[in-house]
Order: structure tokens, then sequence, then C-alpha cells
């Protein structure tokens, strides 16, 4: 999906010897990936204006701050919904009155302006499920509920753009999947524009459609999800994300006698993979596979017990320390520089791609 | 000496809890303007308030004088404008137990505001309220114990005053005499056992003030929206 930007970001901020710098423009549904210690939270609470930087902020046609200009919004004019890592809740104020906290008349008159006021009310409190919470306070809620009251909360003050941090840390498996989700319908259904701060490459994946790498104060990548979370960078830091190569596809049949089956990728290609029990055909399935499984040729291999040779041309070489990362077609082939001098590898060069059957991973069904 | 000793104890009382009063909002004010890191001159705004903590409380009580007497540049205005005196009058004792008190005021306070999870501030900022809405809808409701905790503080701290209140308010029998006052005119003409009783009674106010401050501010402790009580990790 193709996202006008919404959000215009250069600014530098310096803070006991961290220094942070982001140029970047960024759609309706963004996340900030990045390990602890890149700067994520910082860059939104700049963002916020509860953290002082220089530059310029603009979120659609409004000038946020522009320290050339001399304009800085104080975090109150800048109609941004923030949610704070666990929701951040007052605990003196029941979920009512903090759902209504954004609403300065509501809160002080418990009554609402007008009809469509206290709908959207009701909508929302339908929508996060928060009916019978209302008059609790938030020393009572779960982890779960205080995320939904705190969202509730950003919503209802109307923001311009959501800014969640961590949405899901402290949550466990089956919760984090429902505040994924939660935030998932928020995006599609109510189209509410936000931009998350997260360290799990997954959550990227899952809730936004562009993402931003941060790593040590520096953009590192930024573009379509799907692209960046490709990046080598990535599995630098996360050793655990599935693999460099993570493709999307459906199930077209299964040959239980040889324990493959065969998948479609939605950008062309079949693949034989190993098994894949519990999808039928015709289910949607997310595969991956390391830099380091993926063979490069640089002619048409014929004879090869591998199952899937896949036609590319050399989009980019990235030297990461003492590897060497190959990106064809959308994939990436991890070579020694020395293999990269002997093949004669070069951008713009044809190759073919060779991976084994039992070198793919199902990432998600 | 019995309805002496009554008077006493209870103009010292309400000299005391006047001295706390007054530096009530102040006190508060001065907390929450130290609390911010983007204050100037902050450093030098916390030595002032700190100031009659270490210094001897005698020369607190001069500079009061040479500022509230008749020949002081407030002294002397309020005396031409209002026909008012406020050297050596009740109202020397409060204002010289309110200012050797503001320290503690304050620093109690500033402490109990800054215990207050900056992420709910930061929320509170973000959902459009100023910071000064911030502070009165959010930081106080929330650091109420620790500011109570204080003000007992300040008020123990008032009631046993001495050297600031001898200074500028002089130790008059029946007008400005307050326990402490008492007791050093006591022992000074030799009538021990009159000032044993005076001592055993400041014992015994202070002794109270100081449990009840003890009991908020173990309360505190325990009150959600302070640090520690997994409410909320703020992030860095």
């Amino acid at each position: 999906m193709k996202d006008q930007p919404l959000l215009h970001l250069d600014v530098r901020a310096d803070q006991a010897g961290f220094r942070l710098e982001v140029q970047a423009s960024l759609g309706p549904a963004a996340a900030v990936l990045g390990p602890s210690g890149a700067g994520k939270t910082t860059l939104l609470e700049v963002l916020a204006g509860l953290r002082w930087a220089k530059g310029r902020i603009r979120l659609g046609d409004r000038v946020l701050q522009d320290s050339e200009e001399g304009v800085y919004l104080p975090p109150e004019r800048r109609q941004l919904g923030y949610v704070p890592q666990e929701g951040a809740l007052f605990p003196h104020l029941s979920v009512r009155r903090n759902l209504l906290f954004g609403r300065t008349s509501s809160l002080r008159t418990h009554r609402f302006q007008s009809p469509e006021e206290r709908r959207e009310f009701e909508r929302l409190v339908e929508a996060l499920d928060l009916g019978g919470l209302l008059e609790r306070v938030p020393a009572s809620l779960s982890g779960g509920e205080r995320r939904r009251v705190a969202l509730g909360r950003a919503l209802l003050a109307r923001p311009q753009l959501l800014l969640l941090d961590e949405p899901t840390t402290g949550l466990d498996g089956e919760r984090a999947r429902a505040a994924r989700g939660l935030v998932q319908r928020l995006r599609d259904e109510l189209e509410v524009p936000m931009l998350l701060v997260t360290h799990r490459p997954e959550e990227a994946l899952a809730l936004a459609h562009e993402v931003l790498l941060l790593e040590g104060g520096r953009v590192r990548a930024c573009g379509p999800a799907e692209a960046v979370m490709r990046r080598p960078e990535v599995l630098a830091s996360w050793p655990e994300w599935a693999g460099e190569n993570q493709v999307r596809g459906r199930v077209l049949r299964h040959d239980v006698q040889a324990g493959t089956s065969t998948v479609q990728l939605d950008d062309g290609p079949t693949v034989s993979v190993p098994l894949i029990a519990g999808a039928e055909p015709g289910a949607e399935v997310v595969l991956g596979v390391g830099a380091e499984e993926v063979l490069i040729a640089t002619d048409q291999p014929s004879g090869l017990s591998a199952r899937n040779v896949l036609g590319a041309v050399i989009d980019e070489l990235v030297t990461l320390g003492s590897v060497v990362y190959v990106r064809a077609g959308g994939w990436y082939a991890r070579l020694t520089p020395a293999a990269v001098g002997e093949l004669e590898l070069e951008t713009g060069r044809p190759i073919w791609l060779v991976i084994k059957t039992h070198s793919w991973r199902v990432v998600a069904l | 000496m019995g309805q002496d000793l009554a008077g006493i104890v209870l103009f010292t009382l309400a000299a005391a809890a006047a001295s706390t009063a007054w530096i009530l909002v102040p006190g508060l004010l001065l907390a929450w303007l130290l609390t911010s890191h983007r204050l100037r001159g902050r450093a030098v705004l916390e030595t002032l308030v700190t100031l009659p903590l270490v210094l001897p409380p005698t020369a607190v009580g001069l500079i009061l004088l040479l500022l509230l007497g008749r020949g002081g540049p407030l002294g002397g205005w309020l005396h031409e404008t209002f026909g008012l005196d406020v050297a050596f009058t009740r109202g020397a004792v409060v204002i010289a137990g309110g200012i050797m008190a503001l320290p503690l005021l304050v620093r109690t306070a500033r402490g109990a505001l800054e215990d207050v999870d900056p992420a709910l501030l930061a929320v509170s900022r973000s959902l459009g309220r100023s910071s000064w809405a911030t502070f009165v809808e959010v930081q106080l409701p929330l650091a109420w114990r620790g500011v109570l905790g204080g003000l007992v503080l300040a008020f123990s701290r008032a009631l046993g005053e001495f050297g600031a209140t001898i200074v500028v308010a002089g130790n008059i029998p029946g007008r400005t005499q307050t326990l402490a006052l008492a007791l050093f005119q006591r022992v000074q003409t030799g009538r021990d056992d009159e000032a044993l009783v005076l001592a055993g009674m400041a014992a015994m106010l202070a002794f109270v003030a100081l449990l009840l401050s003890q009991w908020l501010s173990a309360r505190g402790d325990r009150s959600v929206g302070r640090r520690g009580t997994g409410v909320v990790g703020y992030p860095r």
C-alpha cells in the first residue's frame, strides 16, 4: 500500500553525549524500529514537544516546530495522541475521567457539549470494549485493559497523529496479539494516523506500512515495511528475526510423501518448501530464508539437487563488517568479500539464486 | 503559671499555624518552579530558598529586621503607607516562623512533585493541558501526601523557632513570647522548674507533629502514581 507522506521530520537533538539525527517523511501508518538505546523514545518525545530539539517538524500542513523560523509549539498545542509504554493512566482518576481528560469541558462539567460528542464517546467505549470499566480505577485494571483505556483517552482528544510507544510491552503472547489486533483495527477501520515505536520487527511489520530503522540515533533505512524488514541491518540487530528474506505466498499443494509443499509466491515464482502441516491449499503463508542459505550462480545452474532456482539482477552490494550482502530481485544472499571478487559480482549483473527446499522456514501462517 | 502556660502554648500553636499557612502557596510555587529543568537560575533560586536552613537563625532574624524595621525598605514603606509596624509584633513572629520553615516545605514538596511519574505529566501535556494545568490537575493531586508531610514538617519547625524570632520580634511576654522564647527567659531568670515544664510541652508538640509527618510520608510511599509502583516505566 502506498501512503501519502504525513509527517516530515528534520531534527537534531543532543543529550548527555547521545546525538539523535533524523530526516524522514512518513505516511499515516509508520513504525520506528530500533534496538534499545537507538533513540526511539527520544524521537517520540521530540515529536511530542516534550524534549527540545533543533530542526523542523511538519505534520500535514501544520508546522509543529521550525527552529530557523523560531516556531515551537508546546506539547499541548501539537494535537498528538501520546500513548506511553504501559499506558500511563492517571491513577487518581476513574477510567471515565481518564478517558475524558483530553476533553476539558466534559471533565469539568461531566456533561457532553453535544449529542455528537456523547455518541463519539459511546462509540469508542464500545469499540475498545470499555463499557464495564468506566467507574473503575486504573490500579484495578489488567495490563491489556490499561492500554485500551490509554488508547481511548488519546483518541478522544482527536489527535492528528497517534504516537504509540511500544504498544505491547509487558503483555504476554495472547494479550499482545489482541493489542496488535486492536491497533490494526484503528488503523484500517477508523483510519487513525499513527506512528509507533517498537523494538520488535514482527510488530513493525504487522502494524506499519512504512518502517524507519533507527540505530545509534541515526536513520539506517526508511521505506515500505516489507523492504526495510529485509534489510541486513535488521538481522544484524535481531539475530532471532526469521531471516533477511521474507516472502508472502499461498500454498498450492502438498506432497506428503516427499515431505514438501509447493508455494506460489506473491511476486511470481513457485518454490518448494518443507511440508507445511496445518495449512490448507490456498492458505496464506510468510516464508523466510536466511541470507547465508541463498547461493549465487553466475550461469544458469543445471543438474542441481536444489529445487529452487530463481533468476534475478543484482540491485546492490551491501558491505557490513566482513560480509557482503548481495541484493537481487528483493532477495538477500550473504557472501564473503572474496567470493564477491571471484564471481565478479556487481550491480546490474544477472545471476541465479539457489535455495534448498529445507532452508525455508515458515514465519507465519 | 498555669494560665500563662496555656496562653503561651495557644499563641505558639497559632503562630506556627499562621506561619505554615502563609508559606503554603509561595512554597508550592517555588517547589513547582524548582522541578522545571528549563528554569534559568534554578541553582540560585534553590540556594536562596535553602539559605534559612543553614544560616544562623539570628542572622536571618537580623536580615528580616533590616527589611521590616521602620528604617528598612519594606517596613518603612508599610509604616508610611498604612501606618503599620511589623517588627516586634506578633506578625513578625509569624513572618520569621514562615521564613525559617519555608526550606523544609519547599524541599519536601519538591521531592513529592518530582516523584510523580513524568509519563503522566507528558500525557497530560499532550492531551492539551498547559504545564500549569498539569501541575494543578495531575501533579498536586498525586503529590498531596508529600506536600502535607512538608507542611507538618514546616509547622514543627515554626513551633520551635527561636533565633530569628527573638531578633525580629523580641521576647515580649504576653505579646510575642512563644514557647521557645518563654523557656529561654525562664532559664535566664533561674526558674528552672518552669523551664522544664515548657520543655516538656515543646517536646510533646514536636513529637506529635513529627509522628504525623512520618506517618504521612510512609503512606505516601505506598500510594499509587509514585515511582516504583509499577504503574509505568517512563522511557529514557
